[in-house]
């Protein structure tokens, strides 16, 4: 009887443990993970600290879902590997033989170097369940906080933190918020959202220390010299890919597990997938980084089924994501944006590198109140698309897309000064999805 | 509410619930449990969505809860298709 470990209980460790078991019910699964909390929804935290779901709906999968598939479960860190052995090492000591491995240990939220960040109580970063934990905790006697970051996550927490009626503020180093995947009008949106909520937005702003004491946050000092009384500093300056235990034994990486199309890293029988795993982009013509459940879950399956000797390919998609920017509902698909941006190291959770691919293209946008429409148009289709607010055309376009849909005959129509872009697209997608039988 | 207001509910209840049903796409769900939550009568929509199977739940109320409240817009209600209320003429039943 074949053995499969998966080292990693999140989106692609379950979804290759359930890939796995659909197909073979004598398969060994072992999923090894360090949370105490096993399998949880990660994009859900942010639910959790707005409060708008309970802890106990974090869970997907319910103990008898994992018993009823049969999946092993040891809440442990593995160390190390021995490739030519075929066996892990766990840091209690134990040791696992398994015939294949897959590495799906997922991403890190990165954490500032400054030395008077450290050992105090009251700084936060959303990034497991226990973290999310900590931040409902200290919300519930914090009177101020100031997030420090960019990216989704950045203002995840200082929703979550409004919510408990901490008083936020949001230091950004830039001039502007997110500024390699929105454009400015994007940015000011979303700013401008977050100062009617009552967040104090800090431009040009950098920390020079954490003030603490008696082993608590109180406040944070700038580099321009200015303090500001807080109990809570938060951080979402970018994740890292948890490589590693793939480096440890000589697996190629970059800033990810480099991975062929079925999933495989270098090293025979050992796979990857999910956050950790860089895969390659035909579209760029690179290996990529998504930090997304819908691929990770892909990649999960996919490495599954191949861990069991089937040859499925996993094509990269154009990656999007619908998310809440400030309250307000927002998809980015494909390429969309350039560049770096100061308040970001690297991508968040929720965010692909892709985003910031954008090739030349001419944009054309719509706005109505809060609604916005911004679509990135090549020479004979669109490149990429952020939409924000009303959603009806969430769907349609990231269709036309990723299926590099030709637009030809409504380019010249998009591209008039104040085009109604909206209308322009739903007339040209209802016709389009009544031509090719499109539900 | 009168006798005549409650059928007349449980007419457009029904009627909806033979033309069409909740469905979700798949590749927008993460899990976050708001759809199951909010339930009224605690249909576990989020199993739906990882699974990729419409609500296709009797009980179902189709009052919309679950589409309304997700966050990322993963639930739609969609008409089956399966009986053309014309030909059914369901207003005359």
């Amino acid at each position: 009887m074949a053995r499969f470990i998966i080292v990693g209980t999140g989106a692609a460790g379950i979804s290759a443990a359930e890939a796995i078991r659909d197909r073979s019910s004598a398969a060994e699964i072992i999923l090894i993970g360090d949370e105490a909390a096993g399998f949880y929804s990660r994009p859900g935290l942010a639910y959790y600290i707005t409060q708008e779901v309970p802890k106990s709906q974090l869970f997907p999968f319910t103990k008898k879902d994992i018993q009823n598939l049969h999946l092993q479960i040891i809440n442990a860190r593995a160390t190390s590997i021995d490739a030519q052995a075929h066996t892990i090492m766990l840091h209690d000591g134990r040791k696992l033989s398994y015939d294949r491995l897959l590495i799906a240990t997922g991403s890190n939220a990165a954490l500032p170097s400054l030395p008077s960040a450290k050992n105090l109580q009251g700084i936060v970063k959303l990034d497991t369940y226990e973290d999310a934990q900590n931040i409902r905790k200290l919300s519930k006697r914090a009177r101020a906080a100031v997030v420090i970051g960019g990216g989704i996550t950045a203002l995840e927490i200082v929703e979550g933190l409004q919510t408990s009626g901490v008083k936020t503020h949001y230091f950004l180093r830039g001039d502007r918020y997110w500024s390699n995947v929105l454009d400015e009008t994007e940015s000011r949106i979303v700013e401008h959202r977050l100062q009617e909520d009552g967040v104090k937005i800090h431009y040009n702003t950098e920390e020079q220390e954490i003030i603490g004491k008696r082993g608590k946050v109180i406040g944070v000092r700038t580099k321009a010299g200015n303090q500001i009384k807080c109990n809570i500093v938060a951080y979402a300056i970018g994740i890292r890919p948890r490589t590693q235990l793939a480096k440890s034994i000589g697996i190629k990486t970059e800033r990810g597990i480099l991975v062929d199309q079925y999933m495989k890293t270098d090293t025979p029988d050992i796979f990857a997938a999910g956050d950790v795993a860089q895969v390659f982009d035909p579209y760029s013509g690179q290996y990529i980084i998504d930090s997304l459940w819908g691929p990770a879950r892909l990649q999960g399956r996919i490495a599954g089924l191949n861990m069991l000797g089937e040859s499925l390919t996993y094509t990269k998609g154009v990656p999007f994501n619908v998310t809440r920017l400030a309250g307000l509902t927002t998809t980015i698909i494909g390429m969309v944006g350039f560049g770096t941006d100061v308040d970001l190291d690297g991508i968040a959770r929720g965010d692909s590198e892709t985003w910031r691919q954008l090739p030349d293209a001419i944009a054309c946008q719509q706005s109505f109140d809060i609604n916005h429409l911004r679509l990135q148009i090549g020479s004979k289709k669109i490149l990429g698309a952020i939409v924000m607010g009303d959603q009806t055309l969430s769907q349609p376009l990231r269709h036309l897309v990723s299926q590099q849909v030709d637009i030809t005959a409504i380019k010249d129509q998009l591209l008039k000064p104040k085009a109604p872009i909206a209308d322009v697209v739903a007339t040209f997608w209802t016709e389009w999805r009544t031509q090719h039988d499109i539900q | 509410m009168t006798l005549r207001s409650y059928l007349k509910r449980e007419s457009t209840r029904r009627q909806a619930l033979v033309t069409g049903y909740v469905v979700p796409d798949s590749s927008r769900c993460v899990q976050c449990g708001i759809c199951s939550y909010n339930c009224p009568i605690d249909i576990d929509v989020r199993r739906h969505a990882w699974v990729g199977h419409p609500i296709k739940d009797k009980h179902c109320l189709t009052c919309g809860e679950c589409v309304n409240r997700c966050p990322r817009g993963v639930l739609q209600f969609e008409r089956t298709n399966i009986f053309d209320a014309d030909k059914l003429n369901i207003e005359d039943i």
